[in-house]
């Protein structure tokens, strides 16, 4: 049974001459796991919000879309509650109730069900989400994670027979990307219940899906199943498949008209293997060995910029230390990248690295100089600055070009210079078309740019990013690895944090595991990704029984055209 | 600390309780009352508390009696039974020196009141019971509680990215710290708006708004909260009781004159004692209860 179909749906923004939608044709059957994929802006989300007529903005709409065989507009407000969920990007604005179980409860009382049903729907979800350990608890005591899944648990307490989700792993780290989708495909496979979502991070949801529907500028360019809309992207030689996992890529890459895309990293290795057959292994060997010895040595060593001597570090007398007896370096002009799971302390080490907390035993130099002795004027003047996780802390005006402005408001310098010095910052990150409007209007690419540009005004010599990437699409991720990369160029020293495993790969100096308080290995890029079995890039996990030290997509592939 | 029992109740049995605590607290002046209220919230403070609330009797209310009982003589000058004249020529009245007391006593004794009230009456009892009266408001209260750890917490990342480009309250010279902080306070009210809107849509796509909505909660009353409540209100009655038939009245001035000690005054006063300590025998039961059956096992 079609559960949505969509015939000709354009859509206009208010005070806009360009269609943000043109011509949709869709149709969406009862069961079905649908994946959209697209870059920011291509029009997803507001495709999504057509499916579900009160979340609709205002705009003009054309052509028509029916729920279940009937209009959209005919169905009310109380059947689109019912069957129609739908979970927003942020866990935190999701959450309206203060304690779990209400919020369980929430759209229930909503639809006016009485106690006993109320009690029981609740205790089924509770079950199927497998939060009954954490029923009682305030919201506010619970991660990133555990929200979203609360999110989606209390839409699916009303029983919905369509999921619409809005990017829900974007703000999530890998490990909880990884289990939310897991429960979207428990969901689908065991209740039956239709799955319509958005995501960029399509190595773990494209397995699961059935349909892979691929847009750009707000028309559908692909739609099929995964594996044949990545073939079709491969055919039109499309941007968006640099936002495809990485065996897809690499296969693309190595044969343009393969027949049997790979999709998941298993297929990834059995493609390889079946591509390698015929080739001597020997051969194979022989110009793998200078590679691992080409990257196994650091280059020669420059001044430390950063340095950790021992230090310690715990949030509270009480609490249990946070960072343990770390020590490293970080040297002009590299390019550093710490990565590690969830709660290892990176970013506490970030913070310390800022001056934002103090360690209770060991020293933090930088350049040289004890951080603990130093002024916040000294540090943050033409010295260190720290681009936060969430752009949006830095905003403080109505406008780009104001927030620009105020950075610069203590300064000495004349009106004259301080324009130049802005004009210079929204020249290097291309931020003209945004000056005039408002920080928090802007995509989330945007406002990572925006956010940069106002540190640069600082004129720092160390950039430390705390998850960089987090929630941004491929496309703006190389965007801010091309800054990145120029300003590293420039002598500008950038130490990072990140769970992004793909982003260190591709463009990180050296790279450093945390884990537990401190760092266990830190080595450069390509040797320390060769040196990791699991906590490594997809292109390496499908290709290091063949090539340890293929570690980017761009290794892989070079590799393969080397052998063949 | 083992878990108080009677905060397992009904919310309505709870809130019920400290009501007429409260109240006969306020307003029953009898000496053997009094001394029975104040024994009563003293031993019920420290069963809740534990060794904080002695700590916390000694160090503030014991002070606080004292100041009380000496303030009312020295001002209050009413009263036949005059002991000696102050220096400025005023007298000092048996009278005013009791009422004194007494006050005090009820004083500390409200207040002890309060201090089990905010242990065994959490927000969402609270909530609970105001949701019956008023459903709307009910959500109100519970977003609110939500908000407001969830602002504080931006506030503090917010601060946190502000200092580290050097533009927090806790850096530079008095004028700048406060622009900083009203800078925080700013952007700080343009992301609630901006996030209360998706707060918006997430209420609306789960049907906020439609008519008909009920209010659950995990509550039950169940057959405890039934015997508990009908012991509640028998001995409320008894005291209602007293009150009418004049057992309970006490007189400060002009002279002191008490009700008359009779057989049914000392039930009345057997009802208090039981009242007040009703929180109190039921742990107590509860705690022997599990004592016997764990022996058992």
């Amino acid at each position: 049974m079609e559960i949505y179909q969509l015939q000709d749906v354009s859509f206009t923004f208010p005070l806009s001459d360009q269609a943000a939608l043109s011509h949709i044709d869709l149709t969406i059957t009862s069961g079905e796991f649908v994946t959209i994929c697209g870059r920011s802006g291509c029009g997803k989300s507001t495709l999504l919000r057509q499916l579900k007529s009160i979340l609709t903005p205002h705009g003009k709409r054309e052509g028509t879309i029916h729920y279940a065989g009937k209009p959209i507009e005919e169905a009310n407000q109380r059947t689109q509650a019912a069957e129609i969920g739908f979970v927003l990007q942020n866990p935190d604005n999701g959450i309206v109730t203060d304690k779990v179980w209400h919020e369980l409860a929430f759209g229930l009382e909503s639809l006016g069900y009485d106690s006993g049903s109320i009690r029981l729907r609740v205790a089924e979800m509770a079950s199927f989400f497998g939060i009954q350990h954490w029923f009682h608890k305030n919201v506010a005591e619970l991660s990133g994670g555990q929200k979203q899944l609360l999110n989606l648990a209390s839409i699916m307490a009303m029983q919905p027979s369509v999921l619409i989700l809005d990017e829900p792993t974007s703000q999530l780290d890998p490990i909880a990307a990884a289990d939310f989708i897991e429960t979207l495909r428990k969901i689908n496979q065991e209740l039956g219940t239709t799955i319509i979502l958005t995501e960029h991070r399509l190595e773990e949801v494209l397995p699961v899906s059935d349909r892979l529907i691929v847009m750009d500028d707000g028309a559908i360019i692909a739609d099929d199943t995964p594996r044949r809309s990545g073939q079709t992207l491969f055919q039109m030689k499309h941007p968006m498949l640099a936002a495809m996992p990485s065996p897809m890529q690499i296969c693309a890459g190595v044969e343009a008209g393969a027949s049997a895309v790979p999709v998941t990293v298993k297929e990834g290795r059995q493609w390889l293997d079946a591509f390698l057959q015929g080739i001597p292994a020997l051969h194979r060997e022989s110009w793998s060995q200078p590679v691992v010895n080409a990257v196994a040595g650091v280059g020669k060593r420059q001044k430390p910029v950063i340095q950790f001597k021992e230090v310690w570090f715990k949030y509270s007398k009480d609490a249990s230390d946070t960072v343990k007896d770390l020590s490293f370096e970080v040297e002009e002009g590299q390019f550093y990248c710490i990565v590690g799971g969830n709660g290892a302390g990176k970013t506490t080490t970030l913070s310390l690295t800022g001056g934002l907390v103090q360690p209770y035993r060991g020293k933090i130099l930088i350049d040289g100089k004890n951080i603990a002795k130093m002024s916040a004027k000294e540090l943050f003047t033409n010295q260190l600055a720290i681009l936060p996780q969430n752009p949006q802390h830095l905003f403080v005006k109505k406008t780009v070009e104001q927030d620009l402005y105020e950075m610069l408001s203590g300064s000495p310098l004349s009106f004259v210079e301080k324009t130049e010095k802005v004009e210079d910052a929204v020249q290097f990150l291309e931020l003209e078309p945004l000056l005039a409007r408002h920080p928090y209007d802007l995509s989330g690419g945007e406002q990572q740019r925006a956010a940069l540009a106002k540190v640069l005004l600082l004129e720092p010599r160390i950039l430390l990013l705390d998850e960089p990437t987090k929630g941004l699409d491929g496309f703006f991720k190389d965007r801010l690895a091309h800054y990145l990369k120029k300003l590293n160029a420039e002598g500008v020293t950038i130490m990072m944090v990140s769970h992004d495993i793909e982003f260190c790969a591709k463009h990180g100096e050296v790279c450093a595991m945390f884990f537990d308080g401190s760092i266990i290995t830190e080595k450069a890029t390509k040797a320390f990704f060769a040196g990791n079995s699991f906590y490594t890039t997809a292109a390496n996990r499908m290709a290091r029984h063949v090539w340890r030290e293929g570690v980017t997509i761009e290794d892989v592939i070079a590799l393969c055209k080397q052998s063949s | 600390m083992m878990k108080d029992s009677f905060s397992s109740f009904h919310p309505i049995i709870n809130f019920g309780y400290f009501a007429a605590m409260l109240l006969f607290g306020m307003f029953l002046m009898h000496p053997v009352l009094q001394v029975i209220a104040l024994l009563c919230a003293l031993t019920y403070s420290i069963l809740l508390n534990g060794r904080k609330a002695v700590k916390f009797n000694l160090l503030y209310m014991l002070p606080l009696f004292v100041v009380m009982a000496v303030m009312n003589p020295v001002f209050n000058h009413a009263g036949v039974t005059i002991l000696f004249y102050l220096k400025n020529g005023n007298p000092m009245t048996l009278e005013s020196i009791l009422y004194g007391v007494s006050a005090a006593c009820m004083f500390v004794t409200i207040l002890l009141w309060f201090s089990c009230y905010n242990a065994v009456m959490t927000s969402d009892k609270f909530i609970y019971l105001f949701g019956k009266i008023m459903p709307a408001l009910s959500l109100i209260f519970s977003m609110v509680l939500r908000f407001v750890p969830r602002y504080k917490e931006q506030i503090r990342r917010i601060s946190l990215a502000q200092r580290s480009i050097g533009r927090d309250i806790t850096q530079g010279n008095m004028l700048v710290r406060a622009r900083n902080g009203l800078t925080i306070l700013s952007i700080m009210t343009t992301w609630a708006l901006e996030n209360a809107i998706e707060t918006a849509d997430s209420m609306k796509s789960r049907g906020y708004g439609l008519p008909g909505r009920t209010s659950f909660s995990l509550y039950r009353f169940d057959s405890r909260d039934r015997l508990v409540g009908g012991a509640l209100l028998a001995l409320i009655a008894i005291m209602v009781i007293g009150e009418v038939s004049g057992r309970n009245a006490m007189r400060f001035f002009p002279s002191i004159k008490m009700a008359m000690t009779t057989p049914f005054s000392i039930i009345v006063f057997a009802a208090y004692l039981l009242l007040g300590m009703l929180p109190v025998i039921i742990h107590v039961v509860e705690a022997l209860k599990w004592k016997s059956i764990s022996s058992k096992t």
